[in-house]
This record gives C-alpha cells, sequence and structure tokens, in this order.
C-alpha cells in the first residue's frame, strides 16, 4: 500500500469533514479511495434503514451486476452477516463455493470476483451497516489492507454522525434518514439522465458527479435541481464554465 | 438508528386499525394521527401535505397542531418547511433552546409561546418525492426515548404508504407492508425514468408505475427491472413497447 497516498486520503477526508459537507459524495470519495489503498475492485457502503434492510449508499461502480450483488445482500451474503454479528466477514475464495450464501456466492462469481469482504460500520454497541470488498483475484485480504479499510469505516460512520446531542439516536436517525433519503433522490435522477440522454445508469451517474464536482455542489442538490428542471439535462455534459479548460 | 421489524410495522397497523374501529370510521390519515397520539405520549399530531407547494394541513389532532402549521407557513420557516425544502427529520426537544431559537428565530419563539416545548418533524417522502409530513408535538421538553422514536417512524412509514396509495388511486389496505418495495433502487431509477418518458415530475410518474403494475398484475420490483433494462417503456398513448 502506498503510505503516503494513504496519507492524503485521510487528510482529504478531514478536510470535507470539516465543511459542510454532503454525505452521499463524501461515502462516494471514500468506496473510491477504498478501492484505491486496498487493492480491491470494487467496493460499496450499505446502510441498515428504518427497517434494518441493507442499503446501498455509495458504490465505486454503478453498474447493474454489482449493484444487483450488494441488493441480494437483503437476503443473505457477507454484508448481511457483518450486520447481523458486528463482526468482519470475508471468503477468500468465492470460486469454492459456498454453503453460507449459495445465491450470492454464484452470483459474485458471475461477476468475476473471487474473494469478498463484509466490515460492519459499528458506533458504540450499535451497528448501523456494513462496507463490502470484492477482489477479482482470490485470497485473503493482507492485514495492513484490514487495518486501513477499518480506519475508513471508522471516518464513514464519523462522517454520518456529527455528533450534536447527548441522543445520539435522535441524531443518528435524522443522519440516516437524510443520507437513505438522498440516495433515492439520486437514484431518481439517474433514471431521469440515463432516459434523456440515452446512457446507462453508470454514466448517468457519472455525469450527475462529474457536474456537481466542476460546480462545486452538493450531489444531491444537483439530482434535486436535475429533477425539478433547474438544471438542463444536457448541461451536464457541459464542462464547467470558468475553469480555464479548452474547448476544441 | 431507531430502528423496526415488519413484525413491529404490522402492530402499529393493528393501533391504527383499532382505533378506526373505535371510532367507527374507515383508516386514514386522520386515525392515523389519533392513534398516534394515543400510542406515543405526545399531546398532538399534524400531518402537512403538499398542494400549493406550502405545508398544508391534511389533519390535525387539536388546534395547537394546526397552529403550527400556520406559523411556519406565515414566517416561512421551521421544521415542516426545512422538510419540504429538502431537508431530513428534525427532532426537537426544547424549542425555547438556544439552538432551537437559532435555527429558527422567527418560528420558534411563536410556536413555544403558542404552547409547544417540543417538536418532532418526520418527513414522508421517497427521493424527490415529498408526500407530506407528520409532526408530532408535546407540551413539555424532552427527547423521544428510542422505543417511541422507533415507533413514530413506524407511524411515519404507514403514514407514507397511506399517502401513496391515494396518488396512485391504490386502496391498498390489508396489502402486505412489503408490496412496496422502496429499498430496490431499480424502482426509484425507473421512477425517473418514466418521468421523462411521459412528461411527469417524479410524484406522478411514480403513481403511474404503480397503478400500472397494479393493473398488470406484475410486481413492482419486476415492472421497474424491465424499464430499466429498457425492455419496456411508458409511451404517453399506452404502455406497450
Amino acid at each position: 500500500m502506498d503510505g503516503e497516498r494513504l496519507v492524503e486520503t485521510f487528510v482529504e477526508l478531514a478536510d470535507t469533514l470539516v465543511d459542510d459537507f454532503d454525505v452521499i459524495d463524501f461515502l462516494h470519495m471514500l468506496v473510491d479511495r477504498c478501492v484505491e489503498l486496498l487493492d480491491v475492485d470494487a467496493a460499496g457502503l450499505l446502510l441498515a434503514d428504518q427497517r434494518g434492510r441493507l442499503q446501498l449508499i455509495a458504490t465505486s461502480n454503478e453498474q447493474a451486476r454489482l449493484l444487483e450483488l450488494f441488493q441480494l445482500q437483503n437476503d443473505e451474503g457477507p454484508c448481511l452477516d457483518a450486520f447481523a454479528t458486528g463482526t468482519r466477514v470475508s471468503h477468500p475464495d468465492l470460486a469454492q463455493g459456498g454453503r453460507r450464501w449459495p445465491r450470492f456466492t454464484a452470483a459474485a462469481t458471475e461477476a468475476g470476483f473471487g474473494a469478498v469482504d463484509a466490515v460492519p460500520m459499528r458506533l458504540r454497541d450499535e451497528v448501523i451497516g456494513a462496507l463490502n470488498l470484492f477482489r477479482t483475484r482470490s485470497g485473503e485480504l493482507d492485514a495492513a489492507a484490514l487495518r486501513t479499510a477499518t480506519a475508513l469505516v471508522d471516518i464513514a460512520t464519523i462522517g454520518l454522525l456529527q455528533q450534536r446531542s447527548i441522543h445520539h439516536h435522535q441524531v443518528l436517525t435524522e443522519q440516516l434518514q437524510t443520507a437513505l433519503n438522498s440516495r433515492v433522490t439520486v437514484e431518481q435522477a439517474k433514471g431521469l439522465v440515463a432516459e434523456r440522454l440515452h446512457v446507462d445508469m453508470d454514466t448517468a451517474f457519472t455525469a450527475l458527479r462529474r457536474y456537481a464536482r466542476g460546480h462545486n455542489l452538493k450531489l444531491s442538490l444537483v439530482a434535486h435541481d436535475v429533477i425539478t428542471g433547474e438544471i438542463n439535462t444536457p448541461q451536464l455534459l457541459n464542462p464547467p464554465t470558468g475553469t480555464g479548460q479548452l474547448r476544441r | 438508528m431507531a430502528r423496526y421489524t415488519t413484525g413491529r410495522l404490522v402492530q402499529v397497523g393493528r393501533w391504527i386499525a383499532e382505533k378506526a374501529a373505535e371510532l367507527d370510521v374507515p383508516v386514514s390519515a386522520a386515525t392515523l394521527c389519533r392513534a398516534a397520539v394515543a400510542r406515543l405520549g405526545v399531546s398532538g399530531a399534524v400531518l402537512t401535505v403538499d398542494t400549493s407547494g406550502w405545508p398544508e394541513v391534511g389533519c390535525a389532532t387539536d388546534v395547537l397542531g394546526e397552529r403550527l402549521v400556520e406559523l411556519q407557513v406565515t414566517v416561512g420557516e421551521g421544521p415542516a418547511v426545512d422538510i419540504w425544502r429538502g431537508g431530513g427529520p428534525a427532532l426537537i426537544d426544547d424549542l425555547d433552546a438556544p439552538s432551537s431559537q437559532a435555527r429558527w428565530p422567527l418560528f420558534a419563539p411563536l410556536a413555544v409561546e403558542a404552547g409547544a416545548a417540543a417538536l418532532f418533524a418526520l418527513p414522508l417522502c421517497v427521493g424527490a418525492i415529498r408526500v407530506g409530513v407528520l409532526s408530532l408535538y408535546r407540551l413539555d421538553a424532552g427527547h423521544l426515548d428510542a422505543a417511541t422514536l422507533t415507533d413514530s417512524l413506524a407511524f411515519a412509514e404507514l403514514a407514507l404508504r397511506l399517502l401513496l396509495d391515494e396518488q396512485a388511486n391504490l386502496n391498498a389496505t390489508g396489502g402486505d407492508a412489503d408490496d412496496l418495495p422502496l429499498h430496490n433502487p431499480q424502482v426509484h431509477q425507473a421512477t425517473g425514468m418514466v418521468a421523462a418518458q411521459l412528461g411527469l415530475g417524479m410524484a406522478d410518474a411514480f403513481a403511474h408505475l404503480r397503478a400500472r403494475a397494479f393493473a398488470e398484475q406484475v410486481p413492482l420490483s419486476g415492472l421497474a427491472a424491465d424499464v430499466v433494462a429498457r425492455r419496456r417503456r411508458f409511451d404517453r398513448d399506452g404502455g406497450r413497447p
């Protein structure tokens, strides 16, 4: 693992936390860094909703097959187990199959993955979600990567819960419900953009995110403005003005 | 986070049905608010709905509930107004506390003057679809304990379902608590696609999608998957490709 890059990442994440930030965007940055730093091929962060169902909040890759793997874990899979037990769950060799999660293992193998890990997101005595890491190669995640993954997950939890009150269940409810609903807004906006621009969901998401970055706006706000029509969908493809980008 | 099981949701649904039976009226948003007051130890409940772009009283258990909404509309700020603008739940233990007064300098003192001390506003929404707000209030300051907060969220989910069913012209009473797969991202992606295909807002697109699934007797998740995979389009003159 690149130590310097790791330090940079923690600085970047800490910088985000002091500002007024968008939770969804912050968690996307976090899963992207997981892929980069931990030598994994895909990562996703799932939070439990008020009914205890795991909902995907951020992923390094929005391809349908990967999304299905996250969705499937409401029935079975490492994230569900990590969430239920509060401990790390791994399957270093998916090709060996597995009695524990037959459907998940089959789907993950078909999607080209060889190993999977799930790290619970814990806040005191409560588990609020899990980080899911996928690798195409089989084998155990090394100890250093695991420590980093745990630290990144802790940062995600801190980012979600900006402590403002002693009644932490109230604050947590406010933050989680807001984050979960923002994600739904992003999904609606993705559908709108995918249809209008004739692109797939992944491309639609990338366009929304790039626009948010380029204009220094929160992703959930961009999603909202696309839905209300304040941002015209074709505008999403335009580079931000005033950044000195050369247009051919 | 406060979290409830499907069993708890069914229990809360039963309380609402019991309240309706006791009053000899059909289950409605009004009976839901009455049941919430009876079960959650709050002094009142008010459900606001959106018809004009501003929160409007759908039903309130007493005049203070109506007053709290009226005040927010008058001064243009408050928990329900924040939710209308995209905010999340606002759980305010003490409206008289400096943090509450700083957050809503106009609304908070007026709410206290009107007699409210604690206010818990829960959004009823599906992404950008803002259906309403369920506000619970008390005459004494204090937080909601974890069990009460959990039940409050269950009341809010049932209120959301009730209002969504009205929007889609579906009468889902007695329906399975899981017949509305709001945790499935494809349902929301499909809503966005249908909104673009039919030139509708998200709320109407979602209602349209649900009504179509109901009419065709197919699960909403399946229809949504077909829309996302572009096996199915909605056109202004019909639904079949």
